[in-house]
C-alpha cells in the first residue's frame, strides 16, 4: 500500500542508513504495525479460545458487529485528515435509521425508503460542513456538535420516540442477508453480505484518498490548510464535500443497523461518534490532520471488534471491554509522541 | 510496543477464561450487575440456582442500558461459542429479535425475564407491572382525602414496563376519584424526575399525591418537593424498592415503594428455560410478583 506524498514525510533512502534502527523502523510500522496488532490479537484469542475464534460463524459475527463502526470510521477518517472532527455522526445514523424505518411504515416504496437513510446523511453532512466554512463556525466541534442534538432530536421528533420495527427484505439485505456458501465438516457456511461490502467501501476509499487529486487535496488541508489555499485548492469546497462524505457514510450504517435489527430504535447510535473516532485514532491517524491510511482505520475497526469479540467469548464483563479501548488509545496517541519524537530528535 | 497492548490484552483475558463444561445458560442482562441491585439480584438467582440445579451460567450484560449493539453481539459472541439455553432481559425488544430467532433456529431454547421481548411464542418472566402500579395506585387513594390532585410520573412508555406502569397507576388512581392534573416522563431518571416534579408542583401547588413509576424518578421527585417545602402535604410512592428508595421510607421521605422480585426473575428464568430444554413447556406469562414497602417492612429492602 503506497502512502501518498503528503504524508510519508521521512527521509531518502541513502539518508535513512545512517539513521538509528528505530527511526529506520518506523516506515514499517507505520504501514504494517496495525497488521502485525490484528495477527498478535488473533492469536491470543485463539489460544484461549482454540474452538470458537477461528470458527467461521465467529468470524463472521466480528464483520457482522463492526461494519456499522467500520462505516462510521471511515467517514471519521476523511474528517480528522483535514484536521477536523464529527461529533454527530451516532446522531445522524440514528436520524438516517429512523426515517428509513418511518417512511416504510407510512407505505413510502422500499427502494425510496431505502434510499433515505444515506440521503438524510449526506444533507446532515451537507449542512456541517456549509455551517464550519460559509457560517466561519470556529471549530468544526461546535457545528457538528449541534449536529448531534439536531439530528437526534429530528430522529425522535419524526419517530415519536417510538421504535419502527419490521422492514421488508430488500432493505434489510445489506445489514442482515447472507449469502450460502455451501457446506463443510457438516456446518452451513454463510457469507454476510454486509462483509463483502465493507471490503468494497474500503477498497472505494482507498481509491479516493490515496490515488486521487481529491484525496490529495484532503491529506493537504489536513497537513497545512494556509499552503493548501495558497496552492490554489478550494478549501471550502472541499470540506463541504469531506463532511458530506462522512454524513452520508452515518446514513449507510443506519441502512447496516436498520438491517441487521430488522427496526429503527430511538437510541440507535448512542455514543458510537466516540467508538469511529477510537477506530481513526488506534488505526494510526493523527488527530492534526493530513496523516494515516485506509488500511490503518480498517485495522483499527478491526482491533475494536476483536478486542469485543474476544472478551465476551471469554464471558469478561463490558467494563473491561471499555478499560481496555481507552487504554489502547492513549498507547496508540502514545506510539505516535513516541515516534514524532524519534523523527525529529536526530 | 505493540508487545505492550496483546500483553495487557492477554492477561486480562488469561485472568478470566474458564473451561467449558457440560450444560450452559447464557443470562444476558439490560445492564451490569455491579452499581445496579436490582440487576445484582437478577444475577444472585440466577447463579444460585444454576448451582442448585447443576448448570453452568455465563451472566453478560452491556455497559449501560442503552447500548443495544453490545447486548446483540454477546448473544451472537456466545451462540458462536454454543450455549444450551438463553435468559435475557431485551434492551430492544424489537432490535434484539432477529438474533433471538436466530438462537431459536440453532435450536437453543429462550425465554425473556423483566422485559418481554418481540418475539412470539417465547416466555416472559417478570413482574406484572400493571397489576404493581395498580397496588401503588391503590394506596395512595387510601391515604389522600377523595378528589386531591395527583401527579404521574412516567417512565418511558414506549417500553412496555413505562406503558403498564403508567397505565395501571392510571387506572387506580381515576378509579378511585382522584384528580389526576399531569402525567408527563421523567424517561426513568433522577435528575429528569427532580426537574418534571418541579414544573408539575409550579403549576399545582395542591398537589397531594405522586406516583413515580420508578424510584430514581421518585428519589429526584422527592428532592424537588423538599426544595419547595411541599414534602409533608404529598404522599409519594415509587417503584422497583432499591435501596435508596427504602431507605428514604424509612426516613418518612417516599411514603412506600413498590418492590419487584429481580431474584425470582434470575431464579425462575433459570428453572424455565432448563425446563424447555427438557421437554418441557411453559405458561406464556409467569409472574415473578410484587409486594408493597411501607416503613414497616423497608429495613427489608435496604
Amino acid at each position: 500500500m503506497t502512502a501518498s506524498p503528503e504524508n510519508s514525510g521521512i527521509e531518502s533512502p541513502e539518508s535513512m542508513q545512517k539513521l538509528p534502527l528505530g527511526v529506520r523502523l518506523i516506515p514499517f510500522f507505520d504501514r504494517y504495525g496495525i497488521l502485525i496488532v490484528i495477527v498478535a490479537m488473533g492469536a491470543v484469542m485463539w489460544a484461549l479460545q482454540p474452538d470458537v475464534f477461528l470458527s467461521w460463524r465467529n468470524i463472521t459475527n466480528i464483520f457482522k458487529q463492526t461494519a456499522a463502526n467500520g462505516m462510521l470510521s471511515i467517514g471519521m477518517f476523511v474528517v480528522i485528515l483535514t484536521a477536523g472532527i464529527d461529533l454527530s455522526v451516532g446522531s445522524v445514523l440514528a436520524l438516517g435509521m429512523m426515517t428509513l424505518a418511518v417512511s416504510n411504515a407510512a407505505g413510502v416504496p422500499w427502494p425510496v425508503a431505502l434510499a433515505l437513510s444515506p440521503m438524510m446523511g449526506l444533507a446532515a453532512g451537507f449542512v456541517n460542513g456549509i455551517g464550519i466554512t460559509k457560517l466561519r463556525m470556529p471549530h468544526p466541534f461546535i457545528m457538528t456538535l449541534g449536529m448531534l442534538f439536531m439530528a437526534r432530536g429530528l430522529a425522535n421528533l419524526i419517530s415519536g420516540g417510538v421504535p419502527y420495527s419490521g422492514l421488508p427484505d430488500p432493505i434489510r439485505f445489506l445489514g442482515s442477508a447472507r449469502i450460502y456458501l455451501g457446506e463443510f465438516d457438516g456446518t452451513r457456511i454463510n457469507l454476510p453480505v454486509v462483509f463483502l461490502f465493507t471490503i468494497l467501501v474500503y477498497f472505494l476509499f482507498w481509491i479516493l484518498l490515496e490515488h486521487t487529486v481529491f484525496g490529495r487535496r484532503v491529506y493537504a488541508i489536513g497537513g497545512n490548510p494556509e499552503a493548501a489555499r495558497v496552492s490554489g485548492i478550494n478549501v471550502d469546497r472541499t470540506l463541504i464535500i469531506v463532511y458530506a462524505i462522512c454524513g452520508f457514510m452515518a446514513g449507510i450504517a443506519g441502512l447496516i443497523m436498520a438491517g441487521r435489527t430488522n427496526s429503527g430504535f430511538p437510541n440507535a447510535g448512542t455514543g458510537m461518534e466516540l467508538e469511529a473516532i477510537a477506530a481513526v485514532i488506534i488505526g494510526g491517524a493523527s488527530f492534526f490532520g493530513g496523516r494515516g491510511q485506509v488500511l490503518g482505520i480498517f485495522g483499527g475497526v478491526l482491533i475494536m471488534g476483536l478486542i469485543k469479540n474476544g472478551l465476551n467469548l471469554n464471558n469478561v464483563s463490558t467494563f473491561w471491554q471499555q478499560i481496555l479501548i481507552g487504554a489502547i488509545i492513549v498507547l496508540a496517541v502514545f506510539i505516535d509522541v513516541l515516534r514524532r519524537d524519534l523523527g525529529t530528535r536526530h | 510496543m505493540h508487545k505492550l497492548i496483546l500483553a495487557a490484552a492477554a492477561g486480562i483475558i488469561g485472568a478470566v477464561a474458564t473451561a467449558a463444561s457440560a450444560q450452559t445458560i447464557l443470562v444476558s442482562m439490560k445492564g451490569p450487575g455491579a452499581g445496579n441491585p436490582f440487576w445484582a439480584a437478577v444475577e444472585r438467582g440466577a447463579t444460585e440456582k444454576a448451582a442448585e440445579m447443576g448448570v453452568d451460567v455465563v451472566v453478560l450484560s452491556p455497559p449501560t442500558e442503552s447500548d443495544v449493539p453490545a447486548q446483540i453481539a454477546q448473544v451472537e459472541d456466545q451462540l458462536a461459542k454454543g450455549v444450551d439455553g438463553i435468559v435475557i432481559a431485551p434492551t430492544d425488544p424489537n432490535a434484539l429479535a432477529p438474533v433471538i430467532d436466530e438462537a431459536i433456529a440453532d435450536g437453543v431454547s429462550v425465554v425473556f425475564i423483566d422485559t418481554k421481548g418481540a418475539n412470539e411464542g417465547v416466555t416472559y418472566i417478570g413482574t406484572d407491572n400493571q397489576m404493581g402500579a395498580s397496588l401503588a395506585a391503590k394506596h395512595i387513594c387510601e391515604n389522600v382525602e377523595e378528589g386531591a390532585d395527583v401527579a404521574i410520573l412516567q417512565g418511558i412508555v414506549t417500553q412496555s414496563t413505562g406503558k403498564a406502569r403508567a397505565d395501571g397507576s392510571h387506572e387506580g388512581l381515576s378509579a378511585c376519584g382522584l384528580n389526576i392534573v399531569a402525567e408527563q416522563t421523567g424517561e426513568w431518571d433522577r435528575a429528569k424526575g427532580l426537574a418534571v416534579m418541579e414544573n408539575i408542583i409550579t403549576g399545582n401547588p395542591n398537589l397531594k399525591g405522586v406516583f413515580a413509576s420508578n424510584d430514581n424518578m421518585g428519589l429526584g421527585a422527592i428532592e424537588a418537593l423538599k426544595n419547595a417545602d411541599m414534602l409533608d402535604q404529598v404522599f409519594l410512592v415509587g417503584f422497583d424498592a432499591n435501596p435508596d428508595a427504602a431507605e428514604s421510607v424509612l426516613a418518612g421521605e417516599m411514603a412506600a415503594t413498590v418492590a419487584q422480585n429481580p431474584y425470582n426473575m434470575g431464579a425462575f428464568g433459570i428453572e424455565s428455560v432448563l425446563t424447555l430444554i427438557s421437554g418441557g413447556s411453559l405458561d406464556p406469562v409467569i409472574d415473578t410478583g410484587t409486594v408493597l414497602v411501607t416503613m414497616e417492612n423497608a429495613e427489608d429492602f435496604n
